[in-house]
């Protein structure tokens, strides 16, 4: 029982988590190596501004949303922009961006980790298991968002025209969408949501300079599993995820977090290229 | 003034150059067919009318040029344009794919469906269809569908009857004949199929290698070598 509510949980945060690299992928057509980075830049400008300075933590949390929205646009603006086209430059210079924020936040805040307290303490019972409040309520704040997304993405015109800028460029421009500027939006959209999750992550896990490998080797593995993903193959694929790492800790041993993940990613790599759901939609 | 001039119009892929020169003057309400054979340019000459070609030379719609807007705005100031591959939403619903037409012309939206579905019914039963699933002639519906979302002044259609087999072409022209009678569209359609083109447009141009060969209402153009030489080669 514990097993399969720490499962759910934890899934529900990992879709979150994949959901922002999940949308850049799918509408912008590219692999964001950095985006572990927003969890990084959230997680941190929660700490300094609530945790530290101790403002609202909701305060907190919508400062990291707007941070991490501000370096989406920054980065298509100044990086993806003008590489346009050009993947494997904006996958590497993505790539190197993250580690150097990395080495920033070492400078800043220093090597060690450090505690992020609860964002609601405490403990409760779910179905006879022992569950904190801040995963619950990570994971509930996740599923809303997604919901959110979801009707955002089918029912409003920006939604439309992000789906229709994801399956054809050209059929999107001559409906009128801009998608530039849909590209924009799109990458303010996975920085506001990648900082949100980061400061559930934190909360989860802990702060650390290097919190943004294990987020981004989750989103990979979400997009390589589900194809291109739409929002419920997110869902779908962070509950694979998230339940065989629940399986892998508490069966085998806790240092196996995140290897299992790993090896699906080089798996389904090998075995179907285009990924197991894959089709192209949003 | 015409309602489009194009002036001297060149496109380029890169160093290769698609269209030579070209000019065409269209009245508003006219129906004009550019025809010529595969290659000849009349798919880069309708991209670059859109914005979606590099170019030299001037493209004028009631007197306001066009060149270097960009897609979205010249969708906006009153082109639509139903292109050669159509270009839908493979995975959205058919009513989804019109909904995205209206991106820029929303306050126009009940009124455009209404007419898009009494011009094409089955694209009304079949709204909750993928178009990834659709006929030919139902994707053609929908890209049409689609362009008279943006409430078009101007209707660009590339080659609307290709595949299609002749009860669907004929209802596509009466389709595009509706849509100038009862909307005031003005329209440029290009064809190989040059039987249709003289019976749905009014004035011809013949396209060959991306130069204008000729040009001249139907009745001129109906006997002319040049139509038939640009279609069976020398
Ligand atoms: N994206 C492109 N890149 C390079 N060359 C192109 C491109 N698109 C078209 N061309 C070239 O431009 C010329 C005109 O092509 P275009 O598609 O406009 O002809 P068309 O008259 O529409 O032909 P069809 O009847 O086959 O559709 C051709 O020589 C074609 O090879
Ligand atoms: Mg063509």
């Amino acid at each position: 029982m514990q097993i399969i509510i720490q499962g759910l949980l934890l899934s529900g945060l990992y879709a979150l988590i994949a959901m922002g690299f999940t949308l850049i992928f799918s509408v912008g057509r590219v692999l964001n190596l950095a985006y572990g980075a927003y969890l990084l830049i959230g997680g941190y400008v929660y700490f300094t501004i609530s945790q530290t300075l101790g403002v609202p933590k909701l305060i907190g949390l919508l400062l990291a949303a707007v941070v991490g929205c501000l370096v989406g646009l920054l980065k298509y603006r100044l990086l993806v922009k003008p590489l346009k086209g050009d993947h494997v430059a904006v996958e590497i210079s993505t790539l190197i961006l993250a580690v150097v924020l990395q080495a920033g936040v070492v400078f800043l805040y220093g090597d060690s980790s450090k505690i992020l307290l609860p964002i609601v303490p405490g403990v409760t019972q779910v179905a006879g298991a022992s569950v904190t409040y801040n995963l619950l309520t990570a994971t509930i704040a996740s599923w809303a968002i997604l919901i959110g997304l979801y009707f955002f993405v089918r029912k409003t015109h920006v939604g439309r025209a992000m789906q229709a800028v994801s399956m054809d460029t050209k059929g999107a421009a001559i409906s009128g969408v801009d998608p530039d500027k849909i590209n924009m939006f799109t990458w303010g959209l996975s920085g506001a949501l990648g900082a949100t999750a980061g400061v559930f992550f934190a909360s989860y896990t802990q702060l650390s300079p290097s919190m943004w490998v294990a987020p981004l080797i989750i989103s990979v593995a979400v997009v390589i599993v589900g194809g291109i993903g739409s929002i419920i193959g997110t869902l779908i694929v962070a509950h694979i995820v998230g339940f065989m790492e629940v399986l892998a800790v508490s069966v085998i041993a806790p240092e196996l977090r995140g290897v299992f993940t790993m090896l699906l990613i080089i798996g389904v790599l090998v075995i179907r290229p285009q990924g197991l759901f894959g089709r192209e939609e949003l | 003034m015409n309602f489009l001039e194009v002036n001297n119009l060149c496109a380029f892929y890169g160093k290769a150059q698609a269209l030579h020169n070209v000019s065409v003057d269209v009245k508003a309400g006219e129906i004009i067919a550019i025809v010529g054979a595969n290659g000849a340019g009349k798919s880069t000459l309708l991209d670059s009318i859109m914005g979606l070609t590099t170019v030299t030379g001037d493209i004028r719609m009631e007197g306001k040029s066009l060149v270097g807007l960009g897609s979205a705005a010249i969708v906006s100031g009153g082109v639509g344009y139903a292109p050669e591959r159509f270009n839908l939403f493979p995975y959205m619903s058919v009513q989804d794919n019109l909904l995205v037409g209206a991106f820029t012309a929303r306050s126009d939206i009940e009124r455009n469906l209404a007419t898009v579905h009494q011009l094409f019914p089955r694209l009304e039963e079949r709204k909750n269809q993928e178009t990834s699933t659709q006929s030919g002639g139902e994707r053609q519906m929908v890209s049409l569908g689609r362009a008279l979302m943006t409430s078009p002044r101007l209707l660009l259609v590339d080659e609307p009857t290709i595949g299609l087999a002749p009860k669907v072409c004929s209802e596509i022209a009466v389709a595009l004949r509706k849509m100038r009678d009862d909307l005031g569209a003005t329209i440029v359609i290009t064809e190989q199929n040059a039987n249709f083109a003289m019976t749905l447009a009014e004035r011809l141009y013949v396209l060959e290698s991306g130069v204008v060969k000729a040009q001249g209402t139907v009745d001129e153009l109906r006997n002319d070598t040049r139509l038939t030489e640009a279609y069976f080669g020398h």
